[in-house]
């Protein structure tokens, strides 16, 4: 990444919701009243330089759980599962209900964070080895397999809950708050089993990049290679169920979703390469836990979890507008570049061939001049159109304009102009030469045919094209010139072949 | 897998299968059909004993001492279950519509029961204890308006307030037992009055300052209000609402800068809350211990002292002025409590 | 030549998908150095074929033998060529990347990528006409492009047995010049590939012997002697052999269950 890239994506990453935390910050500061015990609340300078013990044991808690999401759903969302997440965190739910049946029979404590997580996991498992399984069976696809396991196990859990509440510890367990999630009551405990399990996560997805690549990119090829595929998808299966043990307690399991898909998906919009979508995904999945957790500790009554979320969303809206590589805003900048180039190749080429007879038997011809109305009428352009690319033109010292108002080629001007008429011939004629493979070689933007096409066909290419001409070394066109119809000038619509 | 010589063969093979599948759907059917019926016919053919169903149980409490041995007082909501959340099962409905009268707290304590109380309130009497209380003696949840605090039996004095309500309802649907019931009504308030003054004794030998209560949720505002002491909850009257970090930071603040020693826990609200609180003091050097575990929602375990509403106020006004350094006896005012004494961290 | 130098051999191979047979009683024997091109309708289970002598579907019944041995004792040397579906070329990788996933096997998973496996896959690429394209994102592939990455990853594992899955399917005229000098570079030195092809009129051209396919072999050899246009009625022809009609039979059976 380039030192202006990086400095971009920080800005944007961090300086937005920076920005976001500072105005609710500051809108809080002026709107505070006197609390009950007659003091002033946690001010929000206070909060923001992490003070208060239980801000950093949050921010941490859900700073690492919002990395070691983005890794894991860079993973998940090539793999094209990505709502595989959502049916096993709601699969997870019946693994807790029945832990904390189960546990005094067992001779653990029945409240012990570690052995509902525990259930919860191999709950999870349980109901990713069955997505897995019914998969595999005839008539039923991927969307079927989803639904039956996300609703079967999460009513499971429900009606287990149910039953949970009416004994006596029931409800002091606090089972509920595994599906919202209740990130403010983090303690130390909590925050280490976070940090424990997300690293551990990271570290064994970084260390099965490769096969896991493949196995994202090509199943049958991975296959033939000897991985098993089964095996990969279990390991990423159980990945996924490690971030959403510990994600039920920050954001609880209905939101877990948004965290594993979210960051990885924005993500793609900034960068072409998959080693850095996975550090994009987990940096905005970790800005996405800070900033939310931060807010809420900002200002009374965010509950945490929600925040994350929206803090999430607000990220991918601003990564599918301002990505550097797919955003909106790019793509269009890129087109707009792409047709401003091509309107200025239009006029330089337009000004050659309306002189191009004149140059004809003439040793020294004189730079190739017209005027506006001429060049009004070789192509569908507007007069603002025209003269807006004139004006750019003359700029870069590609043409100057006369006391009688026409449009004359500078020198510079001239060579590139004989260079894009080449250039543009050679495409014609290698179109209509090769009609049948031509379409998917054609790039507009490479001023260079002879980097796309091999050598031997740009030198057939030219002699076709100079038997034609009338004068050495000026090209001529494979079709007849009509400069006085007006060619509709072809503006692409999409953004191909951009750099 | 082998490609059957005979396509006659498997056509033959698949009539039996068929027949065989038929035959259990039968065989199940007639076997869950006559089982759902049963239930019902028994239930018609019990005795006609009066039947009271109570929805906590601070309200079976006050009941089961003013009626008969022979009156069936049953309780909705068993201890160590959380009134806000809970939603009735299909044998809660049944027990409800088989009632001669139900009595419940109100002010949407019960929350999830309501609409279900209003449809039976059409057909049977439905006590609300709470419509008792007069409107400005109530307090508001804190933040909004208009929405009242149900967590009456805070107050024992409140609480007595519903008897007069409750001793009508008795006598109306049992009137061979009215006098019984008047009598045992005094006694029964005059024991909660006694509770009562001893409670606010108690409080008062707390030094001054340190007459504060932390909890997990705003459940002891009428405690506090009534026998002087300054309540603050991590989260809201309801349970359902999150506990904020920004409410975590400020009582961690009000901790340590007012030094308070014991913070309490209670017995149907998770104790997760109260333990990063905890933390949190810890963190700022100040040690802040468990005063001990608190009845809030529901009392205690059946059949022991604690499981009566005068037995969970006892414990909750000993526990509480012994943890803040006040005097009270450590068996409480009736001397049944437990000797277990305050849990520590 | 004795039997465990023989690159392919496959005896009495059916293979069923839910129970419905796919190919069936297939038996086939292919010599080293040897060009092989497999024709059949759409459906004949020509990719069958291939996937299940990589023991990518399960097979009902038959032996394969690839150079003696049985499949997962010589997975290195037997190189695979997809087709081109398959895959999501929006994949966030580039041109050289993809290449070396062919030695991913041979990398193992911690090791580093090490500058000779690069330079290998560069190489390959180069044999392929795609040596500029490294670091090309493959989203901006033509189709021919794209068969040519993937004729690269095969070649850099230097297998000893290709199988392609319709390499010349939808691709320019270069691209299918290129492939067709690989594969006649890879029969000089000895190697064999086993083609899956579709245009019947380059059959003769590109493929030394060939094997007709549509469920069962209907008929396998040299291309000059199996060719032949009663070989091809009967191959790609519309009418039921008895055989297709029983196995109809039972799709219709299935159904109705």
């Amino acid at each position: 990444m380039s030192g202006h890239s990086v400095v971009q994506h920080f800005l944007t990453l961090r300086l937005l919701p920076a920005l976001l935390v500072f105005s609710l910050a500051a809108e809080r500061l002026a709107a505070e009243e006197v609390d009950v015990a007659g003091e002033q609340g946690a001010s929000g300078l206070r909060v923001l330089l992490l003070q208060d013990y239980n801000t950093r044991v949050v921010l941490f808690g859900a700073t690492v759980l919002g990395l070691a999401s983005g890794v894991t759903g860079s993973f998940t969302l090539l793999r094209k599962r990505a709502l595989t997440g959502d049916a096993l965190s709601h699969a997870s739910l019946p693994g807790v209900g029945l832990a904390f049946l189960l546990a005094p029979a067992m001779g653990v404590s029945p409240k012990s964070l570690s052995v509902l997580l525990t259930g919860a996991a191999i709950s999870g498992m349980i109901g990713a080895a069955t997505i897995l399984f019914i998969r595999r069976l005839p008539r039923l696809k991927e969307d079927a397999a989803l639904g039956i396991v996300l609703s079967v196990f999460f009513g499971g859990g429900v009606a287990i809950l149910t039953v949970v509440q009416r004994t006596a510890e029931g409800h002091a367990a606090g089972l509920d708050s595994f599906i919202y999630g209740q990130t403010a009551a983090m303690t130390s405990g909590d925050a280490f089993v976070i940090a424990v399990t997300g690293l551990l996560t990271i570290a064994v997805l970084l260390a099965a990049r490769r096969p896991l690549t493949l196995l994202c990119f090509d199943e049958g090829f991975a296959a033939c290679r000897g991985y098993s595929t089964f095996l990969l998808d279990l390991l990423l299966m159980a990945c996924v169920v490690l971030i959403t043990m510990i994600g039920l307690r920050a954001v609880g399991l209905i939101l877990m979703i948004a965290l594993l898909i979210i960051p990885a998906a924005a993500a793609r919009f900034w960068t072409e390469s998959l080693p850095r979508m996975i550090v994009i995904a987990a940096l905005i999945g970790g800005c996405s836990g800070f900033t939310g957790a931060l807010i809420s500790a900002l200002a009374p009554g965010y509950p945490s979890g929600p925040v994350i979320v929206l803090v999430c969303g607000l990220l991918f809206f601003l990564s599918f507008l301002g990505g550097t590589s797919r955003g909106v805003l790019i793509r269009s900048v890129r087109r707009r570049r792409l047709n401003d180039s091509i309107d200025r190749e239009h006029l330089l080429r337009g000004i050659w061939e309306l002189r191009e007879g004149d140059a004809c038997g003439v040793s020294e011809p004189p730079s190739p001049a017209a005027g506006a109305e001429e060049l009004l009428k070789i192509r569908s352009w507007s007069v603002s159109l025209l003269s807006r690319q004139i004006l750019r033109a003359a700029r870069e010292g590609l043409v100057f304009q006369r006391s009688d108002g026409a449009v004359v080629l500078t020198d510079r001007g001239r060579i590139v102009a004989e260079r894009l008429v080449q250039n543009h011939r050679l495409w014609e004629l290698y179109l209509i030469t090769h009609a049948d493979v031509a379409a998917g070689r054609v790039d507009r933007e490479a001023d260079a045919i002879e980097h796309v096409l091999e050598p031997e066909l740009i030198e057939r290419l030219k002699k076709l094209l100079y038997s034609r001409s009338a004068a050495p070394g000026i090209p001529s066109s494979p079709h007849p010139l009509e400069s006085a119809t007006p060619v509709v000038s072809e503006k692409l619509d999409t953004a191909e072949g951009g750099a | 897998m082998v490609f059957p010589k005979d396509i006659d063969e498997c056509q033959a093979a698949l009539r039996v299968q068929r027949r065989i599948g038929r035959g259990i759907w039968l065989l199940l059917l007639s076997v869950l059909i006559p089982a759902g019926c049963e239930r019902r016919l028994v239930e018609e053919s019990e005795s006609g004993r009066i039947r009271i169903v109570a929805s906590v149980g601070m309200v079976a409490d006050l009941v089961r001492r003013l009626v008969d041995d022979d009156v069936e007082v049953s309780q909705m909501m068993g201890s160590g279950v959380d009134p806000h959340l809970y939603q009735a099962t299909r044998d809660d409905i049944r027990s409800l519509i088989s009632a001669d009268l139900i009595v419940a707290v109100g002010l949407h304590l019960e929350g999830r029961l309501q609409d279900t109380f209003e449809r039976l309130q059409k057909s049977r009497p439905v006590l609300f204890l709470g419509d008792s209380v007069p409107q400005d003696r109530l307090l508001a949840e804190e933040g909004s308006v208009g929405v009242p605090d149900p967590h009456l039996w805070m107050d024992v004095s409140l609480w007595s307030l519903g008897l007069a309500a409750l001793e009508d309802q008795l006598c109306r649907l049992l009137p061979q037992a009215t006098e019984r019931i008047s009598v045992r009504r005094v006694e029964l308030e005059r024991e909660l009055l006694q509770l009562h003054e001893y409670g606010v004794r108690s409080v008062q030998t707390i030094p001054a300052r340190r007459r504060v209560l932390v909890t997990s949720h705003d459940a002891f505002r009428y405690f506090g209000r009534a026998y002087g002491l300054e309540v603050l909850g991590i989260q809201g009257i309801s349970t359902d609402s999150e506990a904020g970090l920004f409410r975590m930071n400020q009582l961690v603040d009000i901790l340590v800068q007012r030094e308070i020693a014991a913070v309490f826990v209670e017995s149907s609200v998770p104790r997760r809350s109260i333990e990063a609180l905890i933390e949190g003091a810890a963190d700022r050097g100040v040690r802040v211990r468990i005063g001990g575990e608190l009845f809030s929602d529901a009392m205690g375990p059946a059949g022991t002292f604690t499981g009566t509403y005068p037995g969970m106020l006892d414990h909750n006004l000993t526990t509480v002025a012994l943890a803040l350094g006040g005097q009270a006896p450590k068996r409480g005012h009736a001397g049944r409590l437990s000797a277990e004494g305050d849990e520590h961290e | 030549m004795s039997e465990t130098a023989v690159p392919l051999s496959i005896r009495d191979l059916t293979v069923a998908w839910h129970r419905k047979p796919v190919i069936w009683d297939v038996e086939f024997d292919v010599s080293a150095g040897e060009l092989v091109g497999i024709v059949g309708p759409n459906g004949a289970g020509k990719s069958t074929l291939l996937k299940s002598v990589m023991d990518l579907i399960p097979r009902v019944s038959g032996r394969i033998e690839i150079f003696g041995r049985p499949w997962k004792d010589q997975r290195q040397r037997v190189g695979y060529v997809p087709q081109r579906e398959s895959v999501d070329w929006d994949f966030p990788v580039s041109v050289l990347d993809v290449v070396t996933m062919g030695l991913f096997g041979r990398i193992g998973w911690l090791r580093p990528v090490l500058k000779r496996h690069r330079e290998a896959a560069q190489r390959a690429l180069e044999r392929v006409g795609m040596g500029e394209y490294a670091d090309r994102q493959i989203s901006q592939l033509s189709g021919g492009q794209q068969q040519r990455t993937f004729l690269a990853r095969a070649l850099v594992q230097e297998a000893d047995l290709y199988l392609m899955d319709e390499p010349f399917a939808a691709v320019d005229a270069a691209t299918e010049e290129t492939i067709v000098e690989i594969l006649r570079e890879m029969r000089a030195s000895g190697r064999t590939a086993i083609v899956i092809h579709h245009d019947l009129h380059t059959v003769p051209e590109y493929f030394d012997s060939v094997m007709m396919l549509n469920m069962r072999v209907v008929a396998q050899g040299k291309t000059e002697d199996v060719f032949t246009r009663e070989n091809l009625e009967r191959t790609y022809g519309g009418r039921l052999t008895l055989l297709e009609e029983a196995t109809e039979a039972m799709r219709r059976q299935e159904k109705s269950l």
